[in-house]
């Protein structure tokens, strides 16, 4: 077994006694509107302080980035006929241009590496099969920051730990939807079984595919073959995901873990054995 | 308008970057050369007192338990919650390099201090006994610092994890070499000095061979900005001392001034890299290229855009 199996999705959920079905969300990003709701019932349920006012004076998207205190954040791409943007030509050509909007936020990955690395346990693994920061454990070290290998998860100002998207856990457990999906006005944010939003994207794409406007659509994170095992979250796109800030093929670190620790015992040995070399020479 | 990262290299949100650069202090990279110092430093210890050279032995013990000592210090004051430092060992976790790497300096800790205390105490077979004790954790915190951030989605880290283990040894070696030069007695410092030239130029002789396997591209961040600049400066130190402790080891100044420079280089070594970290991780172009080529040469159809 490769050690990051060890607290992948299908194996911690098995775990727990009363293990739940996986829940996820399915962005359709087709729907957005980039009203940025989600972001604003985010912040309120979960009381995340505000990050100032910032303009970015790039696009309406003034929030930026994810971080420690945003954890739903709405990606506003404008490609433009000019051939400036970084869509699809033919499709440019045949519009005046297009607005892309994404809500982004965390993965929750089925090989999550901020949990892998995280030396103080303090991400887990809950029932839901999604990956949660407990604050009253994390000590602030820092290390699932550059982990992630979406950018997501950062380390907080304001109290020092670290902080991303729960899934709203808390809601979770009465039984209650996310308040991002919850507050999104066109179904763009969907909650539910991961299995059932599987099936309902492969449904959508397809719909969306048939219109030739949108024949580069594809799902983003949907298998479970790619880099991470597959997103708890994941999204339909029309176009490349860098285009929205997305990597295109992510891969968990912990997946080259063991061939890392291969590499530093050969290192280790070489110490001993330069040290011991230099041990057989002479005095002077 | 998406901006172009790089001509046509890559597209990108508005240049942004994908992955967030670590959010570590300066007390990190402090932490990596005073570790990799220590733990190299224990192993030389060792060797020393196989060689009979009980004074010399004695300054390794004193810089691995100053090492000892001072990390924790480091680390802590780097925690965003430092109260919580002891939730570090409420947990062994193998998938953590942070965790091993807590343990194994705890481990190091634990036995360097007690052997320092059995010494006092006079007894000197327990002390002696520690001492091996305290040198069979020593590689491995050189080393697991080199794997603590290449297990990371920074680009340079990552994809340099075949050959960053190798640069924080030589680095490690070389600084405990230099303390040793720079603080044994007289008739003790061979042993001490062959050790400091080694690492001197191990260092560039690694930092090159890295730099070529990780390819032009993704070297870039080795070689430019403040991570090429630390880099330039670490291996004129390193060259500078290497040959200083070469040509005129046997003059007891001549070889402090070169352990002077071998610390210093290993010590700008371990801040280059750690900038250079942070470039790579800035700029979406080393995220997104490899990964689109990966994509379009699984998928080609995908290129005719």
């Amino acid at each position: 077994m490769e050690l990051f199996d060890a607290t992948g999705a299908d194996r911690e959920t098995a775990t727990y006694d009363e293990p739940q079905a996986r829940k996820g969300f399915f962005t359709d990003t087709t729907l957005c509107i980039g009203c940025k709701a989600c972001e604003v019932a985010c912040k309120e349920w979960n009381q995340l302080p505000s990050d100032g006012m910032t303009f970015t004076a790039q696009s309406y998207d003034n929030t930026g980035e994810l971080n420690g205190t945003t954890w739903r954040h709405v990606a506003f791409v404008e490609e433009l006929r000019n051939g400036k943007g970084g869509g699809d030509e033919q499709v440019l050509r045949a519009q005046a241009g297009r607005w892309l909007m994404e809500s982004d936020v965390c993965k929750h990955c089925t090989h999550a590496a901020c949990l892998d690395v995280c030396p103080t346990g303090s991400l887990i693994r809950t029932e839901f099969g999604t990956v949660v920061v407990q604050e009253d454990v994390c000590n602030g070290c820092g290390y699932c920051v550059p982990a992630c290998p979406f950018g997501v998860i950062d380390k907080r100002q304001t109290d020092g730990h670290a902080g991303k998207c729960t899934l709203c856990y808390d809601r979770l457990t009465d039984g209650e939807t996310p308040a991002c999906a919850k507050a999104c006005p066109t179904e763009s944010i969907q909650f539910g079984d991961l299995d059932e939003l599987r099936a309902r994207a492969d449904a959508r794409l397809e719909k969306v595919r048939a219109n030739a406007h949108f024949r580069d659509a594809s799902l983003y994170l949907r298998g479970d073959d790619d880099g991470i095992g597959g997103g708890g979250a994941f999204f339909l796109l029309l176009d490349k995901p860098e285009v929205y800030g997305l990597p295109p093929d992510p891969v968990v670190t912990t997946r080259d873990l063991g061939a890392m620790w291969r590499v530093a015992g050969k290192a280790a040995l070489a110490l001993v054995g330069v040290t011991a070399l230099a041990a057989l020479g002479a005095r002077k | 308008m998406t901006a172009q990262a790089n001509g046509a290299a890559s597209a990108s949100y508005y240049g942004r970057p994908v992955v967030k650069p670590h959010v570590w202090t300066p007390m990190i990279p402090w932490y990596f050369w005073i570790g990799g110092m220590a733990g190299a430093a224990s192993v030389q210890c060792v060797a020393a007192r196989v060689r009979g050279e009980h004074d010399l032995a004695v300054v390794y013990k004193r810089a691995a338990l100053a090492g000892a000592m001072t990390a924790p210090v480091l680390l802590i004051a780097d925690l965003g919650v430092p109260a919580r430092f002891m939730n570090m060992l409420r947990v062994f976790k193998p998938t953590s390099p942070m965790s091993v790497g807590s343990w194994i300096l705890s481990a190091f800790g634990a036995a360097v201090t007690a052997s320092t205390l059995a010494e006092l105490l006079g007894w000197e077979r327990t002390s002696r006994a520690l001492e091996v004790v305290t040198a069979s954790f020593g590689p491995g915190l050189t080393v697991y610092t080199a794997v603590l951030i290449a297990d990371t989605a920074t680009p340079v880290w990552h994809e340099a994890y075949d050959t960053l283990p190798f640069l924080f040894a030589a680095s490690g070696v070389g600084g405990a070499g230099a303390i040793g030069s720079a603080f044994a007695p007289a008739d003790q410092t061979a042993f001490a000095r062959r050790l400091m030239i080694a690492g001197a130029f191990g260092v560039p002789i690694v930092g090159h061979l890295m730099e070529k396997r990780l390819g032009r591209f993704m070297a870039e961040p080795y070689r430019t900005g403040k991570a090429g600049s630390f880099r330039r400066v670490a291996e004129f130190l390193s060259l500078a001392g290497g040959a200083i402790g070469l040509l005129g080891g046997k003059n007891r100044t001549a070889l402090r001034g070169a352990a002077v420079c071998v610390a210093a280089s290993g010590v700008f070594e371990r801040f280059a890299v750690s900038a250079a970290g942070t470039q790579s991780a800035k700029d979406p172009k080393y995220v997104v290229q490899p990964q689109r080529e990966r994509v379009d040469e699984r998928e080609p159809a995908s290129v005719d855009t």
